[in-house]
């Protein structure tokens, strides 16, 4: 280890754990990076390639179901016209915000940490998008004539209403799926040119060769290119808040005690992002393990993750005070009782065990050691994971059951087309994000590269020799030469 | 005859001073290559200030306008629905996809004008692909390229190699 090298490593203890550990090559980093990409199929992968199929296959019966039968297949009702569906949809569409958070608005405030962990995340945004949007779909009734939710001159001459919030969401859900597509494929480009150029086989070359559309790393178009992202990053920060503000508006803006809230909009993005970062570190734990990650995926990013999830715990928790504050204060005995309900109405054990995954759980975050402890971090993401599933449960599932009048209540309960469509979309929310770690460059390669350099330049108070500087390295400069 | 000149440099500085030493001899065509965006090489090119943000902007607004001018001719000129007695044009509840049309027209125009726009995309076969080591260009090496006239390539070979290249190919464009 060089002097340098020495003094960078001392001065980032002062400041916690590096972002990024040793300083390899851009060979080494490449080949390291695109390993799991370019490596021969692992017998781990096929395993768990059928175990998810085997989900997958649930999910396809259920939805199978959902299409022959209709919303009968499941345990939906009046009153409980919105159950499993919509609380899927919304713990989906909220797991998605992390993505968008860490890729945009961290990139704004220029945190170098989110570098090697943003195609990841946003990869996760991009498939919990699609597994939320299929319920609001197939929650139609008849979801073969889902296009009568886009305005259109049709023959019937019925347009939608813009003054009810579920057209919002239709505009909000779409444009969120199609940016962060077009955000993630943008940011994916220059490095699928590079797994074009590390390829050895002739078919990747040619399939990664298309999907970059012939990138060649031109100065004149990382010109552009970097603007171009810049803003996007700057389109999606407005656009995650709004997604989940027009989520939350679908209930806020109804009269049902227990979603006639105002506090609803920053209470739902808060809880978005608090699950979505859980749902990352749930991904992230394994994969940096098993991929051989640890370098670019470090402590510190798991530390940092830790922190955001014990801010938002903070902020949900708060919310639901401010929740009970407001039933009270109102002085309405519907709201009153639609909060008195879910601590002693028949879902009550529901309610308890969100208290616990969302506001106790997340508490152990407060000890540093539990912030760099595996195991506590992969328990305490799964637990907040279902928390926010209970959290959407109880506001959607368990408010209707107990509207303004006794002889309209009824009780939910479940259908194994629930839980297949549950149980379902996570494994076909794995599949796809264990294809995407097999095929495509989960760690973005040419940011890690630039993250390098930038560290090197400015480090912590440490010039640091590139290795392209060592003595004898490479060829003479001319200046030197003259 | 028109040719690429490519030449591979592995220090960062050595290929900014090239680009800028050939520059100054009047190289118009030039271009560098490199595996992240390098500092200083908009600068030794001499590129004037991206005009992304204006696409950007003429595609939000594009779309916020079409957003509301949509709303406003479903909900107050084609289906006018009494909800609640509110009046059919409704400012306020038009905004949210007002927002939502305008950042994704937004998106659309930068996406699609750097792609198609701005880089020429797709495009698989430019020359600088013919050199077998460009495959470097993206993993840890930096290029220099020119557009010349085939009778000026050899004498800009020779200049690359003096100013420190390390591979130097000329790719004489197929006619």
């Amino acid at each position: 280890m060089s002097t340098a090298e020495k003094t960078i490593e001392e001065a980032q203890a002062l400041e916690g754990a590096p972002v990024l550990v040793g300083r390899p090559d851009d060979r080494a980093l490449t080949e390291g990076l695109l390993a799991p990409v370019l490596e021969p199929t692992r017998k781990g992968f096929v395993l768990l390639l059928f175990a998810l199929l085997g989900g997958v296959g649930f999910w396809l019966i259920s939805l199978g179901a959902t299409l022959f039968v209709g919303i009968g297949a499941w345990g939906n009702n009046i009153p409980v016209a919105w159950a499993y569906d919509i609380t899927n949809f919304v713990w989906w569409i909220g797991i998605g915000h992390a993505g968008t958070l860490i890729s945009a608005i961290l990139l704004l405030f220029q945190q170098k940490w989110r570098t090697s962990i943003n195609r990841f995340a946003e990869a996760m945004t991009l498939f919990a998008v699609a597994m939320a949007g299929i319920y609001p779909i197939i929650h139609l009734g008849r979801p073969w004539l889902f296009w009568w939710l886009i305005p259109y001159p049709s023959t019937n001459q019925i347009w939608p209403n813009f003054k009810s919030a579920l057209p919002w969401d239709v505009f909000a859900i779409s444009t969120y799926g199609t940016v962060s597509l077009l955000f993630w494929y943008l940011g994916l480009i220059p490095d699928l040119a590079t797994l074009r150029d590390a390829a050895k086989s002739r078919t990747r070359r040619v399939v990664y060769g298309i999907m970059s559309f012939g990138w060649r790393g031109s100065a004149r178009h990382w010109h552009h290119y970097r603007v171009g992202y810049l803003l996007l990053a700057g389109l999606s920060t407005p656009l995650v808040v709004s997604v989940h503000t027009i989520v939350s508006f679908d209930f806020a803006i109804s009269q049902l005690p227990g979603w006639h809230t105002t506090i609803f909009p920053p209470y739902f993005v808060a809880g978005a992002i608090f699950s979505g970062f859980a749902m990352v570190m749930t991904l992230m734990i394994p994969a940096r393990r098993v991929l051989g990650f640890k370098h670019v995926v470090t402590e510190r990013h798991l530390d940092n993750m830790a922190k955001v999830i014990l801010a938002t715990g903070l902020m949900v928790s708060y919310g639901y005070v401010m929740e009970h504050f407001m039933a009270w204060y109102s002085g309405s005995g519907y709201e009153a009782f639609a909060f008195l309900n879910r601590w002693t109405g028949p879902y009550a054990p529901i309610w308890y065990m969100q208290l616990f995954c969302n506001v106790l759980a997340p508490q152990v975050f407060w000890f540093p050691s539990m912030r760099r402890n595996e195991v506590a971090l992969f328990v305490v993401s799964i637990l907040v994971n279902i928390g926010m599933w209970a959290e959407r449960f109880v506001i959607i599932a368990v408010s209707l059951t107990r509207d303004f009048v006794p002889s309209s209540w009824a009780m939910y309960s479940p259908t194994w087309v629930d839980w297949g469509l549950l149980f379902g979309s996570i494994s076909t929310f794995g599949l796809l994000f264990l294809l995407f770690l097999r095929f495509l460059p989960a760690i973005p390669v040419f940011e890690v590269k630039e993250l390098r350099r930038e560290l090197e330049h400015h480090g912590p108070g440490v010039h640091f020799q590139s290795p392209a500087d060592a003595p004898g390295a490479h060829i003479e400069d001319p200046e030197e030469a003259t | 005859m028109k040719a690429h000149v490519l030449g591979e440099f592995a220090r960062e500085h050595a290929l900014l001073d090239a680009a800028r030493a050939l520059r100054a001899r009047g190289h118009a065509s030039l271009d560098i290559h490199s595996p992240y965006p390098l500092h200083g090489a908009d600068e030794a090119l001499g590129l004037k200030r991206s005009t992304v943000p204006l696409v950007a902007l003429v595609g939000g607004v594009t779309g916020a306008v079409t957003g509301y001018l949509l709303q406003f001719y479903v909900a107050a000129v084609a289906w006018p629905l009494n909800v609640g007695n509110r009046p059919p044009h409704s400012a306020p509840a038009f905004i949210p996809v007002t927002f939502e049309l305008g950042v994704l027209f937004s998106a659309l125009a930068i996406f699609f004008g750097l792609l198609g726009g701005y880089f020429g995309f797709p495009r698989t076969h430019h020359p600088v692909f013919e050199v077998e080591e460009f495959r470097s260009a993206s993993i840890d090496a930096l290029w220099l390229s020119a557009e010349v006239d085939g009778k000026d390539a050899e004498p800009l070979a020779q200049e690359l190699r003096r100013l420190g290249a390390r591979h130097v190919s000329i790719v004489p464009e197929a006619t």
